[in-house]
């Protein structure tokens, strides 16, 4: 795909600094990079990933403070077995588990946030391109042929 | 509550508070260089601070059996405990030790919740019961060095040296072990609002701090003949200081008693009142979120815990619901946070922030994926 992935990122106010990296609502290094600023990423509920997923987003993910920091002490950690669940049942439906990420930076790791956030979007670029998008919805079983299953688990 | 003289007064406390914040995240930065972020052991001081307290009472027991609580005989079945006792010496330098460990891990624990505002708002509970856990703890720790009776047994402030008897020591014996057992009542307190409390560091830590301190006992003994044994018209002059549980001694040298207890009572209450006086402003003059106490739906809640499970503050209570279901999920105000990790975890739309709603996700989900919102056009 040589499409620019859309790609949406549910970040916690209290993890990275988004102030320097980012412009209205859109990271400044990566405009087709949304980001929505929650108070704590186990706040995201994995309906809305896969909502995001289902109105045509190429890519969602979730930042937190890094393991062991969150503000709320496990914020982090259910989110990120809950992405882990996501990613399961996404994955039964052929949807490829790279589309969804979960990341961890504090504060200060702006540089290694946006890196990892370039590393994910170039990982969703070269997937073949998603099922198209649907009307808002609950998905249906059926999945358009062609989509390989994810070759990582 | 004049607000223009509120609006003013953030200015140089807020702002240090935040520099403090944001040098401790900028430290745990350096941290997490050296250590993956999940053994960060500035993340684990609580449950470091609970591993030396254990090994505290675990060497604790093995002394006490030991000790002669009388004047005429604890400097000696100390001695005895360090020369005859196998591993006397050791378990005596590692109960030294680990108190000094507590000490130090207990406030760094109390630092890092204080800078990094994990103290404010419905999170005063773990901060008041800190507060009693640090004042019991030096209790402990001065009552400690009474016991072994040497000239670091000050009787000058303690007991003025006068009236002491047979019977003193057993009650300082008394008021070692005493409010060594009142701690973990004070930690009941401590954990009793949090979920999955994190009460042990990460195996590998304790692993590193039981071996430092056995090291330190091995390397470092406690020494006789360094301190002689109290006698009661001694005026002790210079001995072996230790930093932490006797610095108030320290502080006689230049201050009257009155003054250093009226200092530690200030302290003491001064502490208190962090969590209220520091609570400078409402969240949105802190420029935090503030998303509003969770609201449970009731019409659509199903009884099925997950959030009971997930909130890790226990704020949610799960209640015998009227209508035909089983149970129904009620969040208790004063506790919640506003964290929304609730939100997360129901999967039946249950629950809500109300300042930041499902459908204000939503539709700046959708208004991100509009074709042409960006530069991402799909063709
Ligand atoms: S997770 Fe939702 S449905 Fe389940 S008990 Fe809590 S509020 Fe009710
Ligand atoms: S928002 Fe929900 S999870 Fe967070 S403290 Fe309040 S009730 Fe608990």
């Amino acid at each position: 795909m040589t499409q620019v992935p859309k790609v949406i990122g549910f970040i916690c106010d209290w993890s990275v600094d988004l102030k320097p990296l980012s412009d209205g609502g859109r990271l400044r290094e990566l405009p087709n990079v949304r980001v929505v600023q929650v108070p704590c990423s186990g706040f995201v509920r994995p309906d809305w990933l896969e909502e995001a997923l289902n109105r045509g987003a190429d890519g969602v993910f979730v930042t937190g403070c890094p393991y062991g920091d969150c503000l709320n002490r496990e914020g982090n950690f259910l989110m990120r077995d809950r992405i882990d669940q996501l990613q399961r049942r996404l994955q039964r439906r052929k949807v490829d588990t790279a589309r969804i990420g979960m990341l961890a930076f504090g504060l200060h790791d702006g540089a290694a946030f946006l890196a990892e956030v370039k590393a994910f979007v170039d990982r969703i670029a070269v997937l073949p391109p998603a099922q198209p998008a649907r009307t808002a919805g609950r998905p249906a079983v059926a999945q358009p042929a062609g989509t390989p299953e994810g070759e990582r688990t | 509550m004049s607000t223009v003289v509120e609006r003013q007064t953030p200015g140089r406390y807020a702002r240090l508070m935040t520099t403090l914040l944001r040098e401790t995240l900028r430290l745990d930065v350096w941290v997490n260089r050296l250590y993956p972020t999940d053994f960060n052991p500035l993340y684990y001081t609580g449950g470091l601070s609970n591993l030396f307290l254990f090994t505290l009472v675990l060497s604790g027991i093995f002394l006490f059996f030991y000790y002669d609580a009388s004047l005429g005989e604890a400097f000696a079945s100390v001695q005895y405990i360090t020369d005859r006792v196998p591993y006397g010496g050791i378990v005596r330098g590692v109960h030294r030790y680990a108190a000094d460990g507590f000490i130090v891990a207990i406030l760094l624990h109390l630092l890092r919740n204080w800078f990094t505002d994990r103290h404010l708002f419905a999170r005063d509970n773990p901060w008041i019961s800190g507060m009693f856990l640090l004042l019991f703890g030096g209790f402990i720790g001065f009552t400690g060095y009474q016991l072994v009776w040497d000239e670091r047994a000050l009787t000058r402030l303690f007991i003025g040296g006068l009236g002491i008897s047979d019977g003193t020591l057993v009650r300082i014996l008394f008021l070692h072990i005493g409010p060594a057992t009142a701690l973990y009542a004070f930690l009941w307190w401590h954990y009793v609002r949090l979920r999955h409390p994190k009460i042990w560091p990460p195996g590998v830590w304790v692993l590193f701090c039981v071996g430092l301190v056995f090291l330190l006992a091995g390397v470092v003994p406690m020494t006789r003949e360094t301190i002689p044994a109290a006698a009661p018209a001694a005026h002790p002059t210079s001995f072996p200081m230790d930093v932490f549980f006797l610095i108030p001694f320290w502080l006689l040298n230049f201050l009257p008693a009155g003054v250093v207890v009226l200092l530690l009572v200030a302290l003491f209450v001064g502490g208190l009142a962090i969590p209220y006086a520091s609570r400078r402003e409402t969240p949105v003059e802190m420029g935090v979120r503030h998303s509003g106490v969770a609201q449970v739906i009731d019409g659509n809640c199903t009884g099925c815990e997950l959030c009971y499970y997930d909130c890790p503050y226990n704020a949610i209570v799960m209640v015998p619901s009227p209508g035909h279901r089983s149970l129904l999920a009620v969040v208790i105000e004063s506790r919640c946070v506003e964290c929304g990790i609730c939100i997360g975890a129901c999967p039946f739309e249950a629950l809500e922030l109300p300042k930041f709603l499902e459908r204000d996700v939503l539709r700046q989900v959708a208004e991100a994926l509009r074709p042409g919102s960006g530069q991402a056009v799909r063709a």
